[in-house]
């Protein structure tokens, strides 16, 4: 046990709190957005036109679409699987987090840099 | 003198609970892969609509398939576990009683399906 | 007759733990705890292990039954006609046959200042403690039931994997002080569980629960204390102090 002087607060809130949220739409918004998306979609029993996706997503719903089906969950993904490297003894902690939250981190900003671009034109 | 075992790297595979709690860590990897098709789709929207129909022949792809249909599959088993482990983590008291858990497990799974009823409402053009 | 196994470890004789099978005569009402005790008086005297209450209250006979942490007086031979082994509960130092160093899961316990913290004079405290409605005591009454054993420090790969992490029935203990009415020690204890040490070790593995013979539920107090070290860190945010 450290001496009461030198504990030092965690960062892990701030992942916790990401992966938290992204839980709750990875149990919740995930699923339907599989079935749809990635089911339905390609084997044709529902259309999505061009146009159509287009003034969805680049809309303010395309936004929350991000926030919650694409950024959320990677941060979700990423904590687990540091974690979960964790657990297998891959204990290289610092480069593990490095890895994980910059490979969530650099996905969700192309994904929103995308919208951004879409939206303002 | 004592001695200390030390953990192996398999130390998950020794018991169900552990191996159950594996697997649901395990949810994130279909999950990824999902979260990359989906990122290819949105760069393909933005492209143009070649882009869009090359990525929609792609998703068709059996393989891509059925790996998304494993997320969905490791979607349900995480909403599964995930449903009962909130009412543990954030216990909601009335007075001097705590909300029963059944009944936050049930608005749960009640909000996966109102998800669902709102995307079958968006595609109701098309089915 | 039941085949009992039993992972020894005489330190005086050999270096290397070693596995000793018994045979023990049982009936419906034999626990494991009167198995040892058998083995002990009638087969072997050398067998070291820990008990005292025989009732599942002391919390002292834990042992690791076919690799599950148990309280020796509360499980019975009945159910182990496949066999049974025993060893010494895991994740701790074993001293001797199925006799475990307690000492850091205790120093464990200690470092979260378990005691009510209040600034009260001794005359306002006898005049006012031990006041409590039936709501307030509920909020804790839970995570008080507590009886030291360490199955669920045995029950965890987190704390297998990493011995510095406080654990289930520590990070529980601060819990339950922190939620009681009557003390005023929160943010004292809040430095020790806002560590990566605390309850953000955990991975909400959920055993500890499973093997806890107090249904004292520790993965719920640890991942409740997660939000409580969540809102303090908010909270320091807003006041600046971050
Ligand atoms: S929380 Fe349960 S398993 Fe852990 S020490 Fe207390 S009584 Fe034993
Ligand atoms: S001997 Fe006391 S708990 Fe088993």
């Amino acid at each position: 046990m450290k001496p009461e002087t030198e504990l030092k607060r965690s960062a892990e809130p701030i992942w916790w709190a990401l992966f938290s949220a992204g839980g709750v739409c990875f149990a919740v918004f995930i699923p339907a957005a599989i079935v749809f998306l990635a089911m339905l979609l390609p084997l044709g029993v529902v259309e999505l036109t061009y146009t159509q996706a287009q003034s969805w997503y680049f809309s303010i719903w395309g936004l929350m679409f991000t926030g919650a089906v694409v950024v959320l969950p990677l941060f979700h993904a990423g904590h687990r699987f540091r974690h979960g490297l964790h657990d297998l003894k891959v204990q290289q902690h610092t480069l593990v987090k490095v890895l994980c939250y910059g490979f969530a981190s650099a996905l969700s900003l192309l994904c929103l840099g995308l919208w951004c671009i879409g939206y303002f034109n | 003198m004592s001695y200390k075992p030390v953990l192996t790297r398999t130390w998950w595979l020794k018991h169900r609970a552990f191996k159950a709690y594996m697997l649901r860590e395990a949810t994130v990897l279909p999950l990824l892969f999902f979260l990359l098709t989906l990122c290819c789709g949105i760069y393909a929207l933005w492209q143009g609509p070649s882009q869009w129909q090359a990525w929609q022949i792609t998703m068709k792809h059996p393989a891509v398939l059925a790996i998304n249909s494993l997320a969905l599959v490791a979607s349900l088993y995480h909403a599964w576990t995930f449903f009962q482990l909130f009412p543990r983590v954030m216990p909601i008291r009335l007075g001097s009683k705590t909300l029963p858990a059944q009944v936050l497990i049930a608005g749960q799974w009640a909000g996966l399906v109102a998800v669902f009823v709102l995307f079958t409402w968006l595609f109701r053009g098309s089915l | 007759m039941i085949n009992v196994k039993v992972a020894r470890y005489l330190p005086e004789q050999s270096a290397a733990p070693f596995v000793q099978e018994f045979k023990v005569p049982y009936d419906a009402s034999t626990s494991v705890l009167d198995a040892l005790n058998y083995i002990k008086e009638e087969l072997d005297p050398s067998l070291s292990f820990r008990w005292s209450c025989r009732m599942a209250i002391c919390g002292s006979c834990g042992v690791m039954a076919n690799g599950i942490p148990k309280l020796g007086c509360k499980v019975f031979l009945r159910d182990y006609e496949q066999g049974l082994l025993l060893e010494p509960l895991a994740h701790l130092p074993v001293e001797r046959d199925l006799i475990v160093d307690m000492d850091a899961f205790l120093k464990h316990l200690e470092a979260v200042k378990p005691y009510l913290i209040n600034n009260e004079t001794t005359a306002v405290k006898s005049a006012t403690t031990h006041q409590q409605t039936p709501a307030q005591l509920g909020k804790y009454k839970q995570f008080a039931n507590c009886i030291n054993c360490g199955l669920c420090y045995s029950a965890c790969p987190q704390f297998g994997l990493n011995p510095e992490f406080l654990g289930p029935a520590a990070i529980t203990l601060a819990h339950r002080y922190n939620l009681d009415s009557r003390d005023q020690g929160k943010a004292a204890r809040m430095p020790l569980l806002n560590t990566a040490e605390g309850p953000w070790a955990c991975t909400f593995v959920g055993f500890c629960s499973d093997v806890c013979p107090q249904q004292v539920d520790p993965a719920a107090a640890v991942n409740q204390s997660k939000v409580e070290s969540a809102k303090d860190m908010l909270i320091q945010l807003f006041k600046g102090k971050l």
